[in-house]
């Protein structure tokens, strides 16, 4: 069984692929062998305000079992203390995602101290993502770049406290971030090469590897395909399948 | 399922060309199902502007991976169009004659729409060869200059409606590049590049027709099993499946 910890409601404005359901999202993750996701809503990247989204996301998910809310909080909006408050009075809200080139400020903001601080009396863990498409041939006039390793990497060491997953990173980021971050985890859902495990087995331990797709924006058969079709060992497979999502959304 | 993956580099692996990388690499393939791969050399190994020597040097490579699997690799010779007419021309018959190359690998020497490509379309006539053209989307990237946009393939297609044409990457060529493709019997895309995004199989086989969508993966740098199950994971019949994965690159290039 696969669990996402990288799948998406809502609609991405400049792609074909259309609207999904709750339960649609869910049946067609499950063709793919994905029995659970974690999912966020992509209303929360371009919205200003977006607790709009994250309300639908957490209605939307009620009554979907296989679908585990991943609400988008902006850290740097007046009111971040209240949709921390909000989110972590939902007892399905076990983390929350970041996106800070898509909400315009910098990683090494003060202003996230305190915010981290919150998240560790929430108990709310911290998803970080690097990008959410590929950006050389995206629609022309968004021009988001991803977040850049080395941003990440003095994040990491900024908060050596917080165990952190980072989603929408590159293979070769993965393996630098790796060695020197023990609070680093991240997804696979950017990482990719024909040897891919093999180059990451040197690097980092698989109880720091989720599996993540993108989908629907991206197809889950194929990004499934990338663990299911590759050697993987007993324990990497149990780890990255789905255990490590497990125990880090506590599902 | 049987496959034929149209845009492999099988050059580049982790440890360089060794024979125990090609042997990996073959074994791999067919495990998948894929029972002949297009290679298409170490194109970026000296950069953007490789000598004469270079080209040469590249070639031998890849003639030295087919010498392994003579009936699993299908060669293209890799060119910098901007060397002219005479190393075009010679380097093309070199190939042709000597290793039994079946098409022309362009990269990004220059652009496809440039004048130094007409030897190339020429040396391709008269060799019966398909040219394989890396294309991208240049909207984003600021590279037109020397780097191909595919309405820059459409146009080469155009201009020479006699050669049959690859579009390279269907991902990073995106819708557009599927609209300036379309109606242009002798140009075909193959589904390398980039995340397998949802959707644009489909919508190739829509606009273009499916006998002109091919199956690509850019290995190593991308896994075929990725590239695989998106082509198969599509919403297609299993007779537009099949063709796209196998029987048009099959005809294409003649292999059966």
């Amino acid at each position: 069984m696969l669990c996402d910890v990288n799948a998406f409601l809502g609609s991405w404005p400049f792609s074909i692929v259309p609207e999904y359901s709750a339960p649609q999202l869910a049946d067609y993750l499950a063709q793919s062998g994905i029995r659970r996701a974690v999912v966020s809503h992509l209303g929360a990247v371009f919205q200003p305000d977006p607790m709009l989204a994250n309300r639908k996301l957490l209605a939307a998910v009620r009554r979907t079992p296989a679908l585990a809310p991943l609400p988008i909080v902006n850290p740097l909006l007046a009111n971040w203390r209240e949709q921390l408050t909000e989110l972590g009075a939902n007892a399905a809200v076990r983390a929350v995602r970041i996106l800070p080139n898509y909400h315009n400020y910098a990683l090494k903001s003060r202003r996230l101290d305190p915010f981290m601080d919150a998240l560790a009396e929430a108990k709310l863990k911290l998803v970080l993502t690097a990008r959410l498409e590929d950006e050389r041939h995206r629609y022309f006039a968004l021009r988001v770049k991803g977040v850049p390793c080395k941003a990440i990497a003095a994040f990491l060491a900024r908060f050596p406290d917080h165990h952190i997953l980072c989603t929408g990173v590159p293979l070769f980021d993965i393996q630098n971030l790796a060695e020197k971050h023990a609070n680093f985890s991240s997804d696979l859902s950017y990482a990719e090469n024909i040897t891919m495990m093999e180059m990451l087995r040197d690097k980092i331990a698989p109880s720091r590897l989720m599996f993540g797709t993108f989908a629907p924006l991206v197809s889950a058969r194929a990004q499934a395909a990338k663990l299911t079709q590759s050697p993987l060992t007993a324990q990497e497979r149990k780890l990255i399948y789905a255990e490590n999502a497990r125990r880090f959304f506590s599902l | 399922m049987r496959i034929i993956d149209v845009h492999t580099h099988p050059v580049f692996m982790r440890r360089g060309l060794q024979r125990t990388e090609i042997d990996w690499l073959v074994a791999h393939g067919r495990a998948l199902g894929i029972e002949r791969m297009v290679t298409l050399g170490d194109v970026l190994l000296h950069g953007r502007f490789p000598t004469g020597e270079q080209i040469s040097a590249i070639n031998d490579v890849t003639a030295q991976v087919q010498s392994w699997y003579p009936d699993y690799f299908v060669s293209f010779c890799f060119l910098n169009p901007t060397l002219g007419e005479r190393h075009v021309m010679s380097e093309v018959e070199r190939c042709v004659t000597k290793y039994g190359f079946k098409g022309l690998k362009l990269e990004i020497c220059n652009n496809a729409s440039d004048a130094c490509m007409k030897p190339v379309m020429e040396a391709a006539r008269r060799w019966n060869l398909v040219v394989l053209q890396h294309s991208w989307s240049m909207t984003n990237i600021k590279q037109r200059s020397f780097h191909t946009d595919p309405a820059d393939t459409a146009l080469l297609a155009r201009r020479h409606p006699d050669v049959k044409i690859i579009m390279a990457h269907l991902t990073g060529c995106g819708v557009r590049g599927v609209l300036e493709a379309k109606g242009l019997p002798n140009l075909y895309i193959d589904t390398s590049g980039g995340l397998p995004d949802e959707g644009l199989i489909e919508y190739a086989v829509e606009h273009l027709g499916v006998d002109h969508v091919l199956y690509g993966s850019d290995l190593p740098g991308r896994a075929a099993t990725v590239a695989i199950q998106r082509v198969v994971g599509a919403r297609l019949t299993p007779a537009e499946r099949k063709k796209i994965l196998y029987d048009n690159s099959a005809r294409l290039l003649q292999l059966n």
